[in-house]
C-alpha cells in the first residue's frame, strides 16, 4: 500500500477517489450490515438497543425518562433517517472514482457511523490502538482501525471547507463550565488521560 | 483556569412540572461527553462546523470532553437545546442537555 492520499480535491470540482478493490468491497458490505441492523429499531428506547446500536442512538435525557420519551418522538425518525442516507450514499458510491462535496458529507457520516457501531461491538477503550493478542474480533478491529485512518483523511479535507467562524460565537460558551475535575479525574471518575 | 463559581451551587429541590413555566428563561445546557472512538480531529470539526465556533476554540472544548470527561458546548432555550442535542447526535457525537443552576 503507498501513502499517496485516497480522496484528494479534483481540479475540476468535487473529490477524486483512489481506492483499492479491497477497500471498495468493505465500504460496500459494512453500510449494508448495519443498514440492515437499523430496519428493525422502530421506536425502541435507548437503554433496549442492541450495543452496537446504542451509539447511535443515544438519549438526550439519560436521567429523565419522561422527557426522553418525548424527545425520542420528535427526533427518533429523523435521526435514523439521517443514518440511513449516509449509509445508502457510501453503500452506492462505494466504486465510484470521483464524489461530489454532499456525497463527501455522507461519507464522513457513514464512516463514523460505522466506526460507532464497530467500537462498540469489539468494545473499544480509551486510545487503544494495538492489536490485543487472543482478540476475538481481528477482522472487526482491523476493520475499525482502517475506517479510523479513511475518516481522518476525509476531517482534514472537509474541514478546509468550512465557512469562517461565526462572529462572537466563541463568546456565548464559556470555555471550562465546570472548572477543574477533581483530583486527575474525569467529572465521571474515570482517570484523566495525561496531555501529550 | 477560572470557574464559573456562582452556577455550580447544587440544587436540592426538584422542581414540580408545574413550576417550570416560573423560570423560562433559565439556560439548557448542551454536553458532550467523551468517548474512545469519536476522533478528536473529526469531534473539533463538527463543533466549528454546527456551531461557527473558531478552530482554537473547538479545539479548546474538544480538549475539555477528552480529558475533563465533558464539556458544555452551547446554551439557550429548551426548544434551542433539544436542536442542537439532535445535530450533534446526528454526527455521532454523545450529547445530553441539563437545565443550567
Amino acid at each position: 500500500m503507498s501513502f499517496r492520499s485516497r480522496i484528494r480535491p479534483a481540479r475540476t470540482g468535487g473529490y477524486e477517489l483512489r481506492l483499492a478493490p479491497e477497500e471498495r468491497t468493505l465500504l460496500t458490505v459494512l453500510p449494508a450490515h448495519l443498514l440492515s441492523l437499523l430496519e428493525d429499531v422502530g421506536e425502541t428506547p435507548p437503554d433496549d438497543l442492541p450495543d452496537v446500536l446504542r451509539r447511535l442512538l443515544p438519549p438526550a435525557y439519560p436521567s429523565d425518562p419522561d422527557a426522553e420519551r418525548a424527545y425520542e418522538s420528535m427526533t427518533r425518525e429523523d435521526l435514523v433517517e439521517h443514518h440511513r442516507e449516509s449509509l445508502e450514499t457510501m453503500s452506492a458510491t462505494a466504486n465510484a472514482t470521483w464524489l461530489d462535496d454532499e456525497q463527501l458529507v455522507a461519507w464522513l457520516a457513514a464512516l463514523n457511523d460505522l466506526r460507532l457501531a464497530l467500537g462498540s461491538l469489539i468494545g473499544v477503550t480509551e486510545d487503544e490502538v494495538e492489536l490485543p493478542d487472543n482478540d476475538e474480533n481481528p477482522a472487526e478491529r482491523i476493520a475499525y482501525l482502517y475506517l479510523g485512518g479513511l475518516q481522518s483523511e476525509l476531517v482534514d479535507i472537509l474541514e478546509q471547507t468550512l465557512p469562517d467562524p461565526v462572529p462572537g460565537a466563541d463568546d456565548l460558551v464559556p470555555d471550562d463550565h465546570w472548572g477543574e475535575p477533581p483530583g486527575g479525574l474525569r467529572w465521571d471518575g474515570t482517570p484523566q488521560p495525561r496531555y501529550p | 483556569m477560572t470557574s464559573t463559581g456562582s452556577r455550580t451551587v447544587p440544587t436540592e429541590i426538584e422542581s414540580p412540572e408545574t413550576h417550570e413555566v416560573a423560570a423560562p428563561d433559565l439556560p439548557w445546557l448542551v454536553i458532550v461527553w467523551n468517548d474512545p472512538i469519536n476522533l478528536m480531529s473529526y469531534v473539533t470539526y463538527v463543533f466549528q462546523k454546527l456551531f461557527g465556533y473558531s478552530r482554537a476554540k473547538a479545539h479548546k472544548l474538544m480538549l475539555d470532553v477528552h480529558y475533563k470527561g465533558r464539556a458544555v458546548v452551547a446554551s439557550g432555550p429548551k426548544e434551542r437545546a433539544e436542536l442542537d442535542v439532535a445535530r450533534l447526535h446526528q454526527h455521532g457525537l454523545w450529547a445530553t442537555m441539563e437545565r443550567s443552576g
